[in-house]
């Protein structure tokens, strides 16, 4: 037995202090009687005087026990139990859900060599449980006895999300240094390299197996009037024999694109679908089927290619209506009177035409034959008839152009620009200027290509559409979700739809955790429309089943022995109940003497 | 019921008009009445004779004994006169305590019903209050069955307080006393023996018939209520006394306060008066039934 605050005794000095108070105190009750003739007799039995015996009082009593028992639990006792805790480490990561070729999965046959483990120790002291997916963690409090750790850890259920290797070996040298467990059993798909930690009992799940992969499915829309999504999937044999696979795009259920394939071992093939018809999402499946059926599907949605968001500063709005036509563009139109630089914070690209920024607008811009202004510098000259007289042609502003079809009539020139140049030029000087000032891209323009008319000018579209490219900056493939890797709620979004149908509540701006399931996760709110998010395994460290890196832990050079362990079972909660029984009945005696009182 | 107490109920009341007071000895009274006199009178009781003077009765002459003697005797008679009846109410403070006992009103009624009984065969009654605060009552006697009620409003308004030596008031009171009579003393006799008994032998010294009638309250005499570390205050003087009471010393309580019950007792028995004592948890009607004869009363 021990004391955790050993100090708090120090407020037993009290008691000797409450006892000499009590044998010299002074504080009965006062009772008027009609006289004190019949009490005389009763001094003889007096003992309370000062110096003379004190009257045994079983309040009294009471009362220093209570006193007692208060400084005692104040100082935290405890007893020592000799103890053999275990701690249990079970991999519920993705690779756990491999099939083995014996029948069941990698998870079942850990569980259960687990459990074996478990019966086998005898159950000398409390059961500690950890997972391993998606970050290494306790589940709960340590259980007392073996059948509660073995119900926890049938309520395990592997995830679609990765490991962290580096984590659970950390945390393996953590339990398995001996500080804090006598016996550490790690069921897992990964060996433990040697020298393994002398108290971790591993428990190795599954024999290397061959796989296939989806590895990544992208999507991206190559520029603008372009409906059609580019789709690149990643393909990967993890295997020993060279095989013929098979890839399927299905568009919101409907087939609609696929590509066949030979994969040597060891392989990693990119296919490539340049024209995926519009759907809202897409599934991709490989074939054939092996013995990790996981990564075998892999889903994208076109919503995850993002659109550009065009802001549109004009005197004339009717310029910018036909811009909205163009797929994956969102236009914003504002008189240039009420435009201010805060309206650049949610745009892409920004047009000002017949206009020019007080300032150097820092996102790409276009300017439409821009007036002169002290920002950009322009040396302008008007002209009634502009003719181009010379294009680059190696440059994307200019590519497939068709110039000598542009019918343009009255315009400006440019003059030399201290950091543009000029991409189209007519006799008077630059037609199209373009640069990059402070990492973004600006392009000038001395006719107005607007309003955009699509094919009914092709020329000029094919123009337009180039320009607009050059600023967004297209070409980037779509930014993938991973399981076990929490997303940003974007604004608006209150709900988020869980790939197995169940609603769960969303704090916009917040990370949300639950993402540990591969499939569609739809995201809504009151004012925002659905919005579909994939979220794939995409881990080719968990797909390579026939490669399984053991885990390096690192343990200290000569961890204690630990056969045993001494725990500390605090007895303070046995004392406060001794002392609320003890202070109950104390009440209950004074409540019956104070009413008995009253009735004299 | 006319400003009576509550346990004057028309019963208590017819069974208390069959009663009277009975004494040991005869008494001259101030008129006539019920009670034997040592004075010559026209009673039916043969007294003593005498030798005839002229001008007496010739009715009384004992012709029987003129025949045998040759003499002429008168034959005389008692008297037969009322009783002068005094009560003396102890209404000191201690009478007041313990509260819930109500001791001071069983006194009063205790008084109430004696001079009820006095004033119902003829006698008189003369009511004195010893200490007490509020209203006095007048030192006159008090004849008449219908003075009751006046005499019981009265007893109303007095309010026990105060402090008094037994012995030295009713010495004060035997000054004031001109002709003997029954005296009954009501009182909780919570005083020293000593100015018990010398307060009540001044009253036998007189040659007057006393009952001395003891109120004492049923928890009072039980120490009920005191418990533990208690400082209990003489009502009267004040004195305090601190004292741990616990079952043993409740008991040894109880057992002195019957020993001062039983020495008053004792000394009445031995000096010829009547005692009778009535604690407050007994119902009064009964008290009353059952200690006619100790209060020196008769059917």
């Amino acid at each position: 037995m021990g004391l955790l605050y050993p100090g708090a005794l120090v407020f037993f000095a009290i008691v000797p202090a409450l006892v000499l108070a009590y044998l010299a105190r002074e504080r009965p009750t006062r009772v008027t009687v009609s006289s004190v003739l019949a009490f005389r007799a009763l001094r003889g039995f007096r003992k309370e005087r000062y110096g003379g015996r004190p009257r045994f009082d079983w309040m009294f009593l009471a009362e220093l026990l209570l006193l007692c028992l208060a400084v005692l639990a104040m100082a935290g006792p405890f007893v020592i139990r000799r103890s053999n805790p275990i701690a249990v480490l079970i991999d519920n990561s993705a690779a756990m859900q491999a099939s083995m070729p014996e029948g069941g999965t990698r998870f079942q046959d850990a569980v259960a060599k687990t459990e074996a483990m478990l019966l086998a120790s005898g159950g000398a002291g409390k059961i500690s449980v950890y997972v391993t997916a998606p970050a290494p963690r306790r589940i709960a409090p340590p259980y007392a006895t073996i059948a509660q750790a073995r119900r926890a850890i049938s309520r395990i259920k592997p995830l679609d999300a990765p490991d962290d290797a580096t984590a659970v070996a950390a945390l393996l040298a953590d339990i398995g240094s001996g500080a804090h467990y006598g016996k550490v059993i790690f069921a897992s798909s990964h060996a433990i390299a040697a020298p393994a930690p002398p108290l971790v009992h591993a428990i190795t799940s599954g024999d290397p197996i061959p796989n296939l992969a989806l590895s990544s499915f992208t999507l991206r829309r190559e520029m603008f009037g372009a409906e059609a999504l580019h789709a690149r999937i990643e393909v990967s044999n993890f295997g020993t024999e060279t095989k013929a696979i098979e890839v399927t795009i299905d568009g919101d259920g409907t087939r609609v694109a696929d590509a066949r394939e030979s994969l040597a071992p060891g392989e990693t093939a990119a296919l490539e679908f340049p024209s995926l018809p519009p759907a809202r999402i897409y599934r991709a499946v490989l074939s054939p089927s092996d013995g990790f059926p996981l990564d075998n599907v892999a889903n994208a949605t076109s919503g995850a290619v993002r659109a550009v968001s065009i802001l549109f500063i004009t005197p004339t709005p009717a310029d910018a209506q036909g811009l909205s036509t163009i797929p994956g563009a969102e236009v914003k139109t504002v008189a240039p009177d009420s435009f201010t630089p805060d309206d650049l914070k949610r745009a892409d690209v920004a047009i000002f035409e017949y206009s020019a920024p007080k300032e150097l607008p820092l996102v790409n811009a276009l300017l439409v034959m821009p007036p002169p202004d002290p920002v950009f510098g322009f040396a302008i000259k008007p002209a009634s008839q502009i003719d181009i007289a010379g294009w680059s042609k190696t440059d994307p502003v200019t590519d497939s152009v068709n110039f000598r079809m542009l019918n343009l009539r009255s315009g400006e020139f440019f003059g030399e620009h201290p950091w543009m140049s000029a991409v189209v030029s007519g006799q008077g000087g630059g037609l199209i200027l373009r640069g990059t000032r402070q990492d973004h891209r600006y392009v000038a323009t001395g006719f107005n290509p607007f309003p955009y008319l699509g094919k009914r000018n092709l020329p000029m579209s094919v123009l337009t559409l180039n320009m607009l490219s050059y600023l967004a900056g297209l070409g980037a493939s779509s930014a993938g979700y991973r399981t076990g890797e929490p997303f940003l709620v974007p604004a608006g979004v209150t709900e988020v739809t869980m790939p197995w149908g169940r609603k769960m509540k969303a704090q916009p701006g917040t990370l949300f955790q639950n993402v540990n399931t591969q499939g569609i996760y739809e995201l809504s709110g009151p004012a925002v429309a659905t919005i579909p998010r994939a979220v794939n395994l995409d881990d080719l460290a968990v797909s390579d089943l026939s490669n399984s890196q053991p885990l390096k832990v690192e343990v200290a050079p000569a961890p204690p022995s630990a056969a045993s362990f001494a725990e500390k079972a605090s007895i303070s909660p046995w004392i406060l109940l001794a002392i609320v029984v003890l202070g109950a009945f104390e009440a209950a005696i004074v409540y019956r003497r104070r009413h008995r009182m009253a009735e004299v | 019921m006319l400003g009576l107490p509550d346990e004057f109920t028309p019963q208590f009341l017819t069974r208390l008009e069959e009663l009277r007071i009975r004494t040991r000895r005869q008494y001259a009274g101030m008129g006539k009445g019920a009670h034997l006199s040592p004075k010559r009178g026209s009673s039916l009781e043969f007294s003593d004779y005498r030798h005839y003077s002229p001008g007496d009765d010739f009715r009384y002459i004992d012709w029987g004994l003129y025949g045998r003697s040759d003499k002429l005797y008168i034959k005389l008679f008692k008297e037969e006169e009322d009783l002068l009846t005094y009560i003396f109410l102890d209404a000191s403070a201690s009478m007041a305590f313990p509260a819930s006992d109500r001791k001071f009103e069983r006194a009063v009624a205790t008084a109430l019903a004696i001079a009820y009984v006095a004033l119902g065969s003829g006698d008189r009654v003369m009511l004195r209050v010893l200490a007490g605060a509020g209203a006095k009552v007048d030192p006159v006697f008090l004849y008449g069955r219908h003075r009751i009620v006046e005499l019981a409003q009265k007893m109303r308004a007095i309010k026990p307080g105060g402090e008094y030596d037994l012995a030295q008031a009713l010495a004060r009171e035997l000054h004031s006393i001109r002709r003997a009579g029954k005296v009954f003393v009501v009182s909780d006799f919570l005083m020293l023996l000593n100015s018990v008994t010398r307060g009540l032998g001044l009253f036998t010294a007189a040659t007057m018939d006393v009952t001395a009638v003891q109120i004492l309250g049923g928890h009072e005499v039980q120490g009920q209520g005191l418990e533990g570390d208690v400082e209990v205050v003489d009502s009267e003087s004040g004195e305090s006394l601190r004292v741990a009471i616990g079952p043993r010393e409740r008991e040894q309580y109880h057992q002195t306060m019957l020993r001062l019950t039983r020495e008053i007792k004792q000394f009445c028995t031995k000096r010829g008066l009547h005692y009778a004592l009535h604690l407050t948890d007994q119902q009064f009607q009964d008290f009353f039934a059952r200690a006619v004869t100790d209060l020196g009363l008769a059917h």
